[in-house]
């Protein structure tokens, strides 16, 4: 069963997606920003990471250049989601497989997520 | 009192109801129930500090996403979602608070702050927080806490709350001020109102003040009784304007006093608004003139002097400026203020108001008239401008006239009555000085007849067809 790490400070939006990968029959676990993120990462590595950008203690876009940065992480798959900092993001391919703008529709980033799951794991 | 550094709220009205904005450094708690605008307020606060070069964070404890309030926020025009992420940051804190509690909020709020460099916090839900607290003394230490931290750097804090029903809430006595918004319904009218309840450091305009949303964001309307008196403009007390009408100009003393105020009542059809076009007919580039009416729009009062007779200044120039208030939901202290702008912006000095009655008809709270004319009258005569209102007598036809008003012509300089009566199966229009402040004036009743330059003035009617005078 695939293990993906949700980061985001917004617990309602965290639990929705929780629900729905869940339902899909992954593990998830949740952390609410990017200092816990990469401290998660660091003691269980998961398949793949669902940020959001702004968050407290350390943004997503931190938290991705810290993973890029960590040779044991530095290809670990990472989703980020976001509102109005998606273009910050895209200017970055290096750190994001993929930007989702929010609100995104479910079946978009569950397609996203189980194409880099099945690639990272071939 | 030592001149403490301000944070612009960026909306007029409030900071001249806050003395000049937020004390830096400074707590306030802006309370109001959902939908009161909290929200907005605080966004517009702080997308102002941000284009003066200030930097925020922006802590939620609710349910509603950031996405979703950015949503919200898009149709307004102070809203720049290129700002977020880089000088504004919205977090949201619920997670620290359910899991680790209060303290660690503390905690969080202070490396955030220190982390954005933030010159201003935005805490939006207290009451979630205190639904948390064990006792009141836990959301007292909380607010102390993070105001005490913010105010070590210089950063001043707006906390956001649903004000609950009970006025004693504990943390009023901890934070430098408290902002009340509400929204009530006046018969079928929604009324908002601001209030600022505490003001720590600043005397803060006192009562309620209306806003209003619009997609410019929020706009305040300082309650025209609280602006600060102003002195009156000096003007040559011989000065004297002409009123457009020779004969009633006689009747005057030689026209109106320079810089004094004119009742000018009468029933509908009477001539009221055709008096007030004579006395806009003599603007000039040295006497510019406003026309600020409820009734006719520029284009049909313009046709309505032409039909008579009485030559305009051109729409072009800046002579005259003829400004129609629809009637629909007004709100009377946003009429006063736009009047008042008006009048100072274009230099104005001759001023026809038509009439009084549609600022009565925009008052939600009536016994407040009379000291709002007393007041408005005051700021114009700070600003030395003549000034001619209408006023109407509801009965059309008879002699029996009630003295119009008398409460509001007490607190106006000068007073002219305008009547109609039957002689002889004839409609008779009649004119006469009811009072001249520090003037003298012919006390005689005289016809009045439409010729075709506008209106011209009889002889003195006789004693035969005198209608009785309105008792005093």
């Amino acid at each position: 069963m695939p293990h993906i790490l949700v980061v985001d400070d917004e617990f309602l939006l965290a639990m929705m997606l929780t629900d729905i990968l869940e339902d899909e029959g992954y593990e998830v676990d949740t952390v609410s920003n990017g200092e816990a993120a990469l401290a998660a990462v660091r003691k269980r590595r998961p398949d793949l990471v669902v940020t959001d950008f702004m968050m407290p203690m350390m943004t997503g876009l931190e938290f991705a250049e810290a993973v890029r940065a960590d040779a044991a992480l530095a290809n670990l798959p990472i989703i980020l989601v976001s509102g109005a900092q998606g273009n910050i993001a895209r200017e970055r391919p290096e750190l994001f497989q993929a930007v989702f703008d929010k609100p995104y529709r479910n079946s978009a980033i569950l397609e996203a997520i189980a194409n880099h799951v099945a690639t990272d794991q071939e | 009192m030592q001149h403490a550094h301000r944070l612009t709220s960026g909306i007029d009205g409030l900071d001249q109801i806050l003395a000049g904005g937020f004390i830096s450094g400074a707590s306030y708690i802006i309370q109001g129930q959902p939908g009161a605008g909290k929200t907005i307020l605080s966004n517009q606060i702080a997308f102002a500090h941000i284009a003066g070069g200030g930097r925020v964070l922006y802590v939620t404890l609710l349910s509603e996403s950031h996405e979703r309030l950015f949503q919200t926020m898009d149709p307004l025009a102070f809203f720049d979602r290129s700002q977020l992420g880089a000088a504004i940051t919205y977090i949201s804190v619920f997670q620290t608070l359910r899991d680790e509690g209060l303290d660690a909020v503390v905690k969080m709020l202070r490396k955030e702050t220190k982390r954005q460099d933030a010159t201003l916090l935005v805490f939006d839900g207290l009451l979630n927080a205190r639904d948390r607290a064990d006792t009141d003394f836990d959301v007292k230490t909380f607010v102390a806490e993070v105001q005490g931290q913010a105010a070590f750097v210089g950063c001043t804090v707006l906390f956001l709350t649903s004000s609950s029903v009970t006025d004693l809430n504990p943390e009023h006595t901890m934070v430098d001020g408290v902002i009340d918004l509400t929204d009530t319904l006046a018969g079928v009218r929604t009324v908002r109102e601001l209030q600022v309840r505490k003001s720590r450091g600043s005397r803060a305009l006192g009562g309620l003040h209306k806003f209003e949303i619009s997609d410019e964001g929020i706009s305040v309307y300082p309650r025209i009784e609280s602006l600060p008196a102003r002195v009156e403009a000096s003007v040559r007390a011989e000065s004297k304007l002409s009123i457009g009408v020779p004969g009633l100009d006689a009747m005057l003393g030689g026209g109106l006093p320079e810089g004094s105020i004119t009742l000018l009542a009468g029933p509908s059809g009477s001539g009221k608004t055709t008096l007030g076009i004579h006395f806009l007919s003599q603007a000039s580039d040295a006497e510019p003139a406003l026309h600020f009416g409820f009734f006719e729009t520029p284009d049909r009062l313009r046709t309505k002097a032409a039909a008579l007779g009485i030559p305009l200044a051109d729409q072009e120039g800046r002579v005259l400026t003829i400004e129609r208030m629809p009637l629909a939901d007004n709100i009377l202290d946003k009429l006063a203020h736009k009047l008042l702008d008006q009048v100072r912006s274009l230099g104005i000095k001759r001023l026809f108001i038509d009439g009084l009655g549609g600022f009565e008809r925009a008052a939600v709270h009536r016994p407040r008239l009379i000291e709002f004319f007393a007041c408005l009258m005051d700021q114009l005569r700070a600003e030395g401008v003549t000034t001619l209102a209408t006023w109407e007598i509801r009965e059309l036809v008879g002699s029996d006239v009630a003295a119009p008003a008398r409460e509001i012509s007490a607190i106006l300089d000068n007073m002219i009555l305008l009547r109609l009566f039957e002689e002889d199966n004839q409609l008779i229009r009649a004119v006469s000085i009811q009072k001249m402040r520090d003037s003298h004036f012919d006390t005689s009743v005289h016809a009045v007849d439409f010729a075709p330059n506008g209106l011209m003035l009889g002889g003195a009617l006789s004693a035969r067809q005198v209608p009785p005078h309105p008792q005093r």
